[in-house]
């Protein structure tokens, strides 16, 4: 499975939305999305991609797009 | 010791500031009811290495040790990672590691006062956040703030230390609000004055004027709470604080 296969895995999973849906999705924009929904997908971002983000970049995570530059940080390319 | 049977089996354990005083003996009596410990210290001493070896010998049980300064946030990181690439689950976080300080209010300086908070109150708040995303995943997990007496009674001479426990005590209750999403508990233990190093630092005249403590407290009754408190013994128990003083 690709990076890109893997992070879209954990949005759909942590908030039960379709793949279509994923470019535009931001932080709130579904019922899922919350603060508990967060922190659910950053814990498995950390876990699937071995990575321990900063605390900056998990308050800045707003987007699912916002989250591939994140990841880039951490040598993850999407 | 509570019990004789082995109440954390199959459980793993993360302790902080566990080589001496109220921790070692937590990570005595975990060892003896059988869960596997990450033991959170640090520097690397051949008392306590010694000490872990025997430990986990007679209990049959594995202690890993980790070396970490909690106020140096880099090697704190570096800590979690080794205890995260051993995939093991998570059950239980006690934070222990704490410093003492004793001052009247009108001569408590500054750099105490953020050296205090550092190791007291930002340290396990850290340590917390990166162990509980462990939890998170798993939806289960149980942790123990080690506070103080001093955090529920003003004690004179204890306005640093007693405002530093205070914190974590908030900080607990907070966390098993927030946390209880994902099946994990949090609570404090409050022991009163305990026979530990820190008690030897303490001025005589704070311990005659601190409460009407009728006793000395032992770490191992404080270790049998924090015992209770991680076994499914108490599996409803949480945003708690224990005092753990004998009575006044």
């Amino acid at each position: 499975m690709s990076n890109k296969e893997k992070y879209d895995l954990i949005f759909i999973n942590s908030f039960e939305v379709k793949e279509n849906e994923l470019p535009s999705l931001r932080y709130q924009d579904v019922d899922t999305w919350d603060s508990i929904g967060h922190v659910s997908m950053i814990a498995e971002l950390e876990d699937v991609f071995d990575i321990m983000l900063e605390m900056d970049d998990i308050l800045d995570f707003s987007s699912y797009s916002k989250g591939i530059d994140i990841l880039k940080k951490y040598g993850i390319k999407l | 010791m509570v019990s004789s049977s082995r109440l954390l089996s199959g459980k793993t354990a993360v302790i902080t500031g566990c080589n001496r005083g109220i921790g070692k003996a937590i990570l005595d009596n975990y060892a003896t009811n059988g869960a596997t410990i990450f033991a959170c210290v640090r520097k690397e001493e051949k008392e306590f290495s010694n000490h872990i070896r025997i430990l986990s010998e007679k209990n049959a049980v594995n202690i890993i040790p980790i070396y970490f300064d909690a106020r140096n946030k880099e090697e704190m990181k570096q800590g979690v990672k080794k205890i995260k690439d051993s995939k093991k689950q998570i059950d239980i976080l006690v934070n222990n590691s704490g410093i003492g300080h004793n001052a009247h209010f009108m001569m408590s300086s500054l750099e105490s006062l953020k050296e205090v908070f550092d190791v007291n109150f930002i340290a396990p708040f850290l340590f917390t956040q990166y162990i509980a995303k462990i939890m998170v995943r798993q939806k289960f997990g149980n942790i123990i703030n080690i506070s103080s007496t001093a955090a529920l009674d003003a004690s004179e001479g204890k306005s640093i230390y007693g405002a530093s426990k205070a914190a974590l005590i908030c900080i607990t209750k907070i966390m098993a609000s927030e946390l209880k999403a994902f099946g994990i508990r949090a609570n404090s233990i409050a022991p009163g004055l305990t026979d530990t190093d820190m008690l030897s630092f303490l001025p005589k005249e704070f311990i005659v004027n601190s409460r009407e403590q009728k006793e000395i407290i032992q770490p191992s009754e404080i270790a049998d709470t924090a015992l209770f408190l991680a076994s499914d013994a108490s599996a409803q128990i949480t945003g708690q604080v224990i005092r753990v003083e004998g009575g006044k």
